[in-house]
């Protein structure tokens, strides 16, 4: 049994699905679009149900995604059932969508939602009356508190089974006399017109009336008919007794039928307001603390997320690559050299870079999840609108810009945070641009030999140049097709503040995490295996006759505009996909600069023990970063001081095509994750896009520098 | 008048959306900007944009190009 779930945005349609489904549930996108979807397969009663989260939405018109998608998987799909989730705070704007529901002739039942703080705050309603009223069955919830979740689902099956279609419309919900013989008479010509029966007709004939342009285009590929010509006069006669367009002329009059019902079913508290969440506004969105309280916030979550994790991801690398690497490397003994390292150094090595994520992306989803849940997200979105719309962004672009300071990973993913597709897109092709803790090694590294007088300077023009080219790139493309962000229109709900549920902000942080772990582990492990291969073959050889060695001093040349047309310098770049800190090790490789690692003999337990209390410090750790120191970590420069590094990076690079090989850096491809991230979340083109992007513009802007520096006298 | 000539706390009734911009007219009368419809502008953002609007019991946030399509009398 195919049972979907829709409702506005914010109506607690993911609490009360979470707190159905739960564990069974499964997050990905919606076919060609990235908007997320949620499904589950679970059995309830001994009824199997295959349970779909519809996209949030106000209404099912053709103008936003979300509202296509949801349209569409009605019609197509032909659910069992449809669970209308409404918020009955807010039953006014509501209902709107249960009537355009209705419309489409589906079995339908309501729920009721966040019924608690409807009747905490003083609402009555005539639950009797108003099921007559619509004609279908309302059940009240509360998401939260897992009340009335199993009459909700025991009535969604009943009908279901039932089969009741609401073809005929109650008396109630009808339009305007003058309007329904007009609609009357355009289903008499549909009739004749032999469409496929999936579409109701007189929810056809509404949209016909309505000028629904995407059914019209649908339909006419379908039948190879333009049958919008059938309404032309219907909606020539009902525009001018209303004088005004049929789309509006509808839309007032479905207010009008739900102004009717509530009028006599509900009563409203005398002067109902929501202190809290005004009290809270009044505070948040200050003209003078506003901004401050936005920077406060995101620094609490930037420290929280990159702090709190970091003593993990050391772990878990340690985990993989040391304890589980040197085991199966034991057990491999025997096996080829070359097997021995394609297994420990590409496949084991791969997994441990998914899984190290693994510790960052619990604590972000996490954090986004409260903003979000919270309803703070759609604030902070309000106070910093302004200056994100002015380089084609929408404010909740903030978040994930910020974010990418840290990581661009959970960057990429806290883009979900937007509605819109084309924001989302043009938010994540900027993120690389912010420099991530990654970056730093190497900034560190070439500051350490040649800018230590000026370390903390350069470092911070670095930050500064990321920030400066995204906004060149954003000004640039917010007008392109692809993008067009500079014309969706603003219109975002600011949600009274409600407590999230402690089970929800888990579940949503551990079924994202799942879905990364299956979504983007097989392309890194993937591209492990293929860098692995260009940087090891012909085996055997040595760091600078590799078969990438050798291409590096092919194509070396090409970067002398840039200043750094040393092999060992572009070939160094090439590792740094794998991660960007990895460039400094590759540097060391290439200029023949042994890193002494010294290998003590343990014993299994020993390594065991370890380990585990290796993990027990971990956690010790992350609370100490978190709670007890105050600055962020990952902006600590870590010096590396190698004498003997230092003299040999000398004989590679001068100051100036150091500058410029770090800015080549800064802006280069930032890692394979973070491409793979992108793959998830939007698809292979805009991947290879942002290949091409971060690999021209790095180019075309380290040449800037280094031929203006130049100019300027510096060498 | 204009939406978006209102200052803070002012209230007023929605007579007509522009209809130049098919879309955003519809998406406008969905979240519930329909004729004779009561709002308010709660607050303007920090940065003097956008503006939050309660309409039919919620609050929306516009920003002041869009606002600039609604017309309305003061009540
Ligand atoms: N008091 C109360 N709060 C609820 C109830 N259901 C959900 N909430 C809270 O309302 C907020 C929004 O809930 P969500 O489940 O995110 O709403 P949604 O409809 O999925 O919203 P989108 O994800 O934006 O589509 C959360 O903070 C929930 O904890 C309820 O029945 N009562």
């Amino acid at each position: 049994m195919n049972i979907a779930f829709a409702g506005n945005p914010n109506v607690g349609k993911t609490a009360l699905i979470n707190a159905i489904a739960g564990s069974k549930l499964k997050v990905g996108n919606w076919p060609g679009v990235t908007v997320e979807k949620k499904e589950a397969e679970f059995k309830y009663k001994g009824e199997k149900i295959q349970l779909v989260d519809l996209p949030g939405t106000y209404s099912l018109s053709p103008y936003t995604v979300e509202e296509r998608i949801t349209r569409d998987f009605i019609i197509n799909e032909d659910p069992d059932c449809v669970i209308n989730v409404i918020d009955s705070t807010n039953l006014e704007r509501n209902l709107y969508l249960t009537l355009l529901l209705m419309e489409m002739e589906k079995p339908i039942v309501i729920a009721l939602n966040i019924f608690d703080e409807f009747e905490k705050s003083g609402y009555k309603i005539d639950l009797d009356k108003f099921k007559k009223y619509l004609g279908i069955d309302v059940i009240p919830t509360v998401a939260t508190k897992n009340k009335g979740l199993n009459e909700l689902m025991d009535k969604a099956i009943e009908v279901a089974k039932s089969k009741k279609h609401y073809k005929e419309m109650k008396y109630s919900l009808l339009f305007d006399r003058f309007i329904e013989n007009e609609i009357n008479k355009l289903i008499e010509k549909l009739k004749k017109e032999k469409l496929p029966n999936k579409y109701p007709l007189r929810w056809l004939a509404i949209k016909l009336i309505e000028k629904d342009e995407y059914i019209i285009q649908i339909l006419k590929k379908e039948t190879e008919k333009d049958i919008s010509s059938l309404a032309k006069e219907h909606i020539m006669v009902i525009e001018e007794r209303f004088n005004d367009d049929t789309e509006t002329i509808l839309t007032e009059a479905r207010y009008g039928i739900i102004n009717g019902i509530l009028k006599d079913t509900l009563k409203k508290p005398k002067n109902y307001n929501i202190p809290f969440t005004e009290k809270v506004d009044k505070i948040v969105t200050n003209k003078y603390l506003g901004l401050p309280i936005f920077l406060a916030l995101m620094y609490i979550v930037f420290k929280l997320t990159f702090d709190g994790s970091g003593p993990f991801i050391d772990w878990v690398d340690g985990f993989i690559n040391g304890y589980i690497g040197k085991y199966v490397s034991l057990a491999l003994t025997g096996a080829p050299n070359w097997l021995n390292s394609l297994v420990i150094n590409g496949i084991i090595g791969g997994v441990g870079l998914v899984l190290t994520f693994v510790p960052l992306m619990l604590f972000i989803y996490f954090f986004l999840a409260l903003l979000e849940e919270s309803g703070y997200m759609s604030r902070a979105a309000f106070v910093l609108d302004k200056i994100m719309h002015s380089i084609g962004l929408n404010g909740k672009s903030f978040i994930p810009m910020i974010l990418g300071f840290g990581c661009n990973v959970p960057a990429i993913y806290a883009t979900r945070a937007l509605e819109n597709e084309k924001d989302r897109k043009l938010t994540a092709v900027l993120v690389p641009f912010m420099s991530c803790g990654a970056r730093l090694p190497i900034y560190a590294l070439f500051t350490g030999v040649f800018f230590v007088k000026y370390q903390a300077y350069v470092v911070l023009l670095m930050y500064i140049l990321g920030i400066a080219v995204a906004i060149v790139v954003g000004l640039l493309l917010k007008n392109t097709k692809p993008f067009e962000t500079a014309k969706s229109p603003l219109l975002l709900e600011l949600p009274p503040y409600r407590v999230p549920s402690a089970k929800m902000l888990f579940g949503s942080m551990w079924i994202r995490t799942k879905a990364f772990l299956r979504k983007a582990g097989s392309i890194i492990l993937m591209a492990m295996i293929i860098l692995w291969a260009a940087i090891n073959l012909p085996y055997g050889s040595t760091p600078n006759n590799s078969y990438l060695a050798k291409a590096a001093k092919v194509v070396a040349p090409v970067f002398t505009p840039a200043g750094f047309n040393k092999w060992q310098a572009v070939a160094s770049v090439l590792p740094g996909i794998i991660a960007k800190e990895s460039v400094v090790g590759a540097l060391g490789q290439t200029l023949g600069v042994e890193k002494k690692s010294e290998k003590k003999k343990t014993s299994f337990i020993q390594d065991t023990r370890k380990q585990i209390m290796g993990l027990i410090k971990a956690t010790i750790d992350s609370f100490r970063n978190m709670f007890i120191s105050f600055t962020p970590g990952i902006f600590k420069i870590e010096s590396i001081s190698n004498s003997t590094f230092s003299q040999k990076i000398r004989t590679v690079f001068t100051p100036l095509s150091a500058f410029s090989y770090m800015v080549f850096m800064l802006l280069f491809i930032p890692c394979i994750v973070t491409l793979a991230a992108i793959k998830q979340e939007f698809g292979w083109g805009l991947m290879f896009f942002e290949i091409g992007l971060l690999t021209i513009i790095p180019y075309i802007v380290s040449v800037i520098v280094y031929q203006g520096g130049r100019l300027l006298g510096f060498h | 008048m204009k939406l978006s000539d209102l200052r803070e706390k002012q209230r007023a009734k929605v007579i007509k959306i522009d209809g130049s911009l098919k879309s955003l007219k519809k998406r406008l009368a969905d979240m519930g900007f329909v004729k004779n419809q009561e709002i308010e502008i709660k607050r303007i953002a920090p940065l003097g944009d956008p503006i939050e609007i309660s309409v039919k019991g919620y609050s929306l946030s516009l920003r002041k190009k869009e606002a600039e399509k609604i017309e309305v009398e003061k009540i």
